[in-house]
This record gives structure tokens, C-alpha cells and sequence, in this order.
């Protein structure tokens, strides 16, 4: 089953979160949302490990050979010779190479974080209104035999709200 | 000596900082709704605001028609000045959206924390700032049909634009920028849209829920976020310093006098950053008192603004004085010609006009009262963009007037048809903002919301006084 709870606090929430370690819950079934980013390790939970730097990276050098394309092949595509002018020359290609090689870095850091936080995604989540306004809410999947125990263990750390949570259309 | 008067040290609500946005006593649901009301009011004056600057980029958009019906030809332009008020105005614009990265990428990378409440305004001046400055290549074309020759393709008789010309690299840096910017100032404001959906209603709610893309807030998202973030306020810096420089290679790399110089890209970007910031100075004063944000919008951020300005300021006169100071010393005959037209001939008034509209914001800006009082903030940062678009005017327009051959020099008159294009882009960039102001949060309510986190008030010896936790 999965319960959700709200709170005021973050101290509160990382006890909470301790706690809830403690009955052997994983960290995997505990989803924490606030309207706040809090800082790493406040929470007291593992950061997740990232491939958009990669994605980022791949973007820039798939940006880059572009870029190579357009300044050094193209212009052998279909060759107008100007009067002492090689059909390619190192400033405008690396000029043209460079604001390739960003816009990709930029373009690829969009779609990246996109696709890492698996977005758009407009079906119903669990999720409560009052996050935006503050509170801090724990969702946590847990076995129906640990729900009293649970239950009283959230109260007495000041949670609200307690009870399956609301499936809302995002 | 008898002793200072201190606080009382026990009450740190007494301290001189206690109506500081990031220590106020606000719970986020105030927050949200001090943000959120300004944008649900819209009186009388709002609208008839938009009317009047809709009027203006109609009567600009008829003007652009009668540019492509007639032709150039409508324009005052001529051999030999063949850039004008568009080109002058196309580096104005560009050089306006460059305090949106400089405010954005460079303040956040230094987390510097008074920039919160303004970036969401910073980023929104450099899209709508390019997405004018990138209608001038195409109104300055003439013929706008042809446009498609720019984009990088073999377009016609399977022929690829030619990328050794510096208007090609103009091209593509411009729209970088504006992608790049564009992107930066929507990523950042996913989580505020998702704010907006949790509390309106009707067609605010749908484009909200829309743009939000099914936020939640996970601490998963808030990471990916800031690392997406990160990366771009990284990548965005040596973008924004690019494209002022390729508009500048524009000029530079010709060979005619007073374009012909190696300073132009660092000075093309400092009196960029000059202009933006105050821009930026002006714009924020304007919304302040239009959305009613005072809390928000607080002496302590125009000080630090206006200090920024003064500093480029300061900047933009090394620049222009180490160039000016080469040109004098060199005494080209063109050139000397040129530099008598700017002291002492036609040219005079815009020049004096330039100087002084440009040096005498720098000197009032050293004073805190002007930088904290709204209006004198105003009226100093409004003289500096005055001074910036007389600037351009001189560079593009006022150079071109002589060259190396004597029998070729002219003289240029801007028309109506150019005067009302150059209208229209400002009311279009107005108008926009206006429109923004109302629909997307202007303050980031989130980054304000994290700043406080960050702050608390710490007693050092006698004295109680902000301070920052060091946290990523």
C-alpha cells in the first residue's frame, strides 16, 4: 500500500525518512516532494546518479561535426572560386564550428533533463496542492502489515495529512 | 567619544535588516500569493497601455509591407551608407539582451544572492531584446521572400549558403542565443508554472498545467533541474560573449576606417553589458511600481544593480577611449576626417550627446542615493541607453558617411517607413514584456523561496547581521 504524509518541518521529514529506513523500508519506495529544492543530503537520502552530462557531451559533438559539415565540406559541395580566397579558411569554419557546438550543448541540456526527468507527463501522480505553499510531503510504499506502525510514526513526528495519497492529473 | 548607538541585542527582529525579502517572516503560501495577485489585476491603464503599443507595431507592420511593396528604395539608404537606422537598431537590440546572461548565468554561477527576484526579468529582456533584434536582417533584406537562402541548406541550384561571410555567422549566433536564452529562462520556470497550477483556475490553469509538464517537485527533479541549470548558466557565458563579438566582426572585418579595428568584439561586448544592465535598471523600476512589487524589488537589489552598471560604465570608457586614442594618434586622413565630422563638424551634437549621456550616469551612479531612489535609477539608466543607441548610430551611420574614395562620400536622412519599423520594434518589445508580466510569474518565486533557506541573522561582536549558508 502507499501512504503519504505532510510536513512543516525538514528536520522532521529527515527523521521520518531515517525512521522509515530503520523498519526496512528501501530508499527506492520513499518518494519526497517539496516546493523548495532543499540541499544535498538534508533529507538524508542518496543523490541519483545522473547520465545528462553524457547526453550533454554526445549533443556538443554531434554539434561539432555539424558544424564541420556546413564550414569545411559544404563548401566543396558546390565550389565558387573568389580571386585568392582558399574555399575554406580556419577563422570563419572555427567561428562557425563553435556557435554549432553550443547550440547543440544547449539544445541536448533541454532535451536531456527532459528525458531524465521523463517528461512531459500529464497523467495523475501522486501529489497534494499544499507542496507549492510550503509543506513537504513523503510518499512511501510500504507493507499493509507496517501500516498502524507506520501511521504512528509519522504522527508522532508531526505529520498531517495522513493517508493514501491523492492521484492527482498533473 | 561616547559609544554608537546598537540595536538591542536580543531581538533580532529589531535589526536594520529585518524587512530583507530573505528573512522576512512570509510563509510560502504568501509568497505565491503576493506574486501570483499583481498578475490577476489588470486595470484600466493596463489595457490601454497594450492598445496604445498595439497602434504602434500595426502602424510598424504596415510600414514593413510598404518596405516590401515599393522596395528598399522607400529607405533612406544610399551609396555609401548602406547600413542604417535598421543595422544601428539591430545592434542596439542585441547589445540590450546581453544584461539577461550577465545577470542570469554570471550571478548565479557566483551565487550571488540578490539576483533572485530579478533573473526571471533579466532572461525575459534577452529573448524579447533578440526576438526584435532578429527582425532586422530580415526587414533589412528588403525583399524577406529570400530569407530562406540563409538557412543552411542547399537551397537554391543545390547551392550552400556561404559560411565564410560574417552575416552567416550572424545569423546562426543570434539564433543560438535566442534558443539558448529562450530555453534557459522556460527551464527555470517549470516549477513556478507548477505553483501556478496548484492555485488558479480557468485558462491560467490550463497553460499552466501545460508548461509545468507535470511537475511535482521529487527531490530526483529539483536535482536534475539544478544540474541542467548549472550546466547551461556555463555554456550560455561564452555564447553571450560570442554573439556581440561575431555582430562586431561584422564591421571589423571590413576595411572601412573606424570598423577596421581588433577592439571592436571586447568593445562591442562591454558597451553591451553596459546597455543591458541598464536596461534591465529601467525595466525593473517600470514593473516595480506597475505590479506593485516593492517587496520583492528592494533598495538593496537596484544598489547592487546600479553598481554593476557603474562598473561596466566605467568599462565601456576604457574601451572606447583606448580605441579612440589609437584612431587619433594614427591620423589616417579618412579618419581624421571622420573624428573632425564627430568634434567639431555635422556629427557633433550626437556625439556630445553620446559622451555626455553616456558619462554622466557613470557619475551619478557613485552616489547610493541615486542608486536606491527608483526614479533617479531611472532617469540615469534611460539617459546610459540614449547614449548607447546614439553610440551605434555613430558607428554604423556615421562611418559609413566617408570612405577612401572622396567622390564616394554621402550624407544619410532616415525616412518614415524606417523611423515606424524602429518604432514598432520598440512598442513590439514593450508590448511583450507588458503581456509577460501578466501571465508568467516575474519574480521566481522558487529561487526566492530557496534564498531563504540560505539566510539567517548571526550576531558578530555588538552587532546582528545577515548571513549566507554556504550550500550548493
Amino acid at each position: 500500500m502507499t501512504l503519504m504524509a505532510l510536513f512543516h518541518e525538514s528536520t522532521d521529514t529527515a527523521e521520518v525518512i531515517d525512521e522509515l529506513h530503520n523498519l526496512g523500508i528501501p530508499d527506492h519506495q520513499i518518494v519526497v516532494i517539496t516546493g523548495v529544492p532543499y540541499p544535498e543530503g538534508a533529507l538524508g537520502r542518496q543523490r541519483e546518479w545522473l547520465t545528462l552530462p553524457y547526453i550533454v557531451l554526445a549533443g556538443a559533438a554531434a554539434g561539432m561535426l555539424f558544424g564541420l559539415f556546413l564550414a569545411v565540406i559544404t563548401p566543396h559541395l558546390y565550389r565558387l572560386d573568389v580571386g585568392g580566397h582558399p574555399p575554406v579558411g580556419f577563422p570563419p569554419a572555427a567561428v562557425i564550428i563553435f556557435i554549432f557546438t553550443m547550440m547543440a550543448t544547449i539544445v541536448s541540456t533541454f532535451l536531456g533533463v527532459l528525458w531524465e526527468m521523463n517528461f512531459p507527463r500529464f497523467g495523475p501522480a501522486p501529489y497534494h496542492g499544499l507542496v507549492t505553499d510550503g509543506h513537504l510531503a513523503v510518499i512511501v510504499d510500504i507493507p499493509s502489515q507496517l501500516e498502524e506502525q507506520v501511521k504512528q510514526m509519522l504522527e508522532s513526528h508531526h505529520a498531517h495529512h495522513i493517508g493514501e495519497p491523492e492521484w492527482m492529473a498533473l | 567619544m561616547p559609544e554608537p548607538d546598537h540595536s538591542p541585542l536580543d531581538t533580532p527582529q529589531s535589526t536594520p535588516y529585518d524587512e530583507r525579502l530573505l528573512l522576512a517572516q512570509r510563509t510560502d503560501a504568501e509568497i505565491n500569493q503576493a506574486v501570483l495577485q499583481p498578475m490577476m489585476q489588470t486595470g484600466m491603464g493596463f489595457w490601454v497601455l497594450v492598445g496604445f503599443l498595439s497602434l504602434v507595431v500595426v502602424w510598424g507592420l504596415y510600414a514593413w509591407g510598404f518596405l516590401v511593396y515599393w522596395g528598399i528604395g522607400v529607405t533612406g539608404k544610399n551609396r555609401p551608407v548602406y547600413w542604417t537606422l535598421f543595422i544601428t537598431t539591430f545592434v542596439f537590440w542585441v547589445g540590450i539582451s546581453h544584461a539577461g546572461t550577465m545577470i542570469s548565468a554570471v550571478l548565479r554561477l557566483l551565487k550571488a544572492d540578490w539576483r533572485r527576484p530579478i533573473t526571471r526579468g533579466a532572461e525575459a529582456m534577452t529573448a524579447f531584446a533578440l526576438m526584435m533584434a532578429a527582425l532586422y536582417p530580415l526587414i533589412h533584406l528588403g525583399r524577406v521572400w529570400k530569407f530562406y537562402w540563409m538557412i543552411p541548406y542547399p537551397n537554391n541550384r543545390l547551392m550552400w549558403p556561404n559560411f565564410q561571410s560574417p552575416l552567416m555567422w550572424d545569423m546562426v549566433a543570434i539564433f543560438t542565443y535566442l534558443i539558448g536564452s529562450s530555453l534557459y529562462l522556460y527551464l527555470a520556470l517549470i516549477p513556478d508554472m507548477a505553483m501556478g497550477r496548484d492555485h488558479t483556475n480557468g485558462w491560467r490553469y490550463r497553460l499552466y498545467r501545460a508548461l509545468a509538464l507535470g511537475w511535482r517537485g521529487t527531490e530526483g527533479e529539483w536535482h536534475k533541474l539544478h544540474r541542467a541549470l548549472g550546466i547551461f548558466s556555463v555554456a550560455i557565458i561564452p555564447i553571450f560573449l560570442s554573439v556581440h563579438s561575431i555582430v562586431s566582426w561584422d564591421f571589423a572585418v571590413t576595411i572601412q576606417p573606424r570598423w577596421h579595428s581588433t577592439i571592436f568584439a571586447p568593445y562591442f561586448v562591454i558597451g553591451a553589458v553596459y546597455s543591458g544592465l541598464s536596461a534591465l535598471a529601467s525595466i525593473l523600476v517600470v514593473v516595480r511600481r506597475g505590479m506593485r512589487l516593492q517587496e520583492f524589488l528592494r533598495a538593496e537589489h537596484f544598489n547592487a544593480l546600479g553598481k554593476l552598471v557603474l562598473v561596466a560604465g566605467m568599462a565601456w570608457v576604457y574601451f572606447w577611449f583606448a580605441g579612440f586614442i589609437v584612431e587619433w594618434y594614427g591620423n589616417e586622413p579618412v579618419v581624421r576626417e571622420l573624428i573632425h565630422e564627430e568634434v567639431a563638424g555635422r556629427l557633433s551634437p550626437l556625439f556630445y550627446l553620446q559622451m555626455s549621456a553616456n558619462l554622466i550616469p557613470i557619475v551619478l551612479l557613485v552616489f547610493k542615493r541615486i542608486r536606491t531612489t527608483p526614479a533617479l535609477l531611472l532617469a540615469a539608466t534611460l539617459l546610459v541607453n540614449i547614449g548607447m543607441f546614439t553610440e551605434r548610430a555613430l558607428i554604423v551611420i556615421g562611418s559609413l558617411q566617408r570612405n577612401d574614395l572622396p567622390f564616394n562620400w554621402g550624407t544619410y536622412r532616415p525616412t518614415w517607413v524606417e523611423i515606424s519599423i524602429v518604432a514598432m520594434t520598440f512598442a513590439g518589445f514593450a508590448l511583450l514584456y507588458t503581456l509577460f508580466s501578466r501571465v508568467i510569474p516575474f519574480v521566481p518565486v522558487w529561487e526566492i523561496k530557496e534564498g531563504r533557506l540560505r539566510y539567517t541573522v548571526r550576531r558578530i561582536g555588538r552587532l546582528l547581521v545577515p548571513t549566507a549558508a554556504e550550500i550548493d
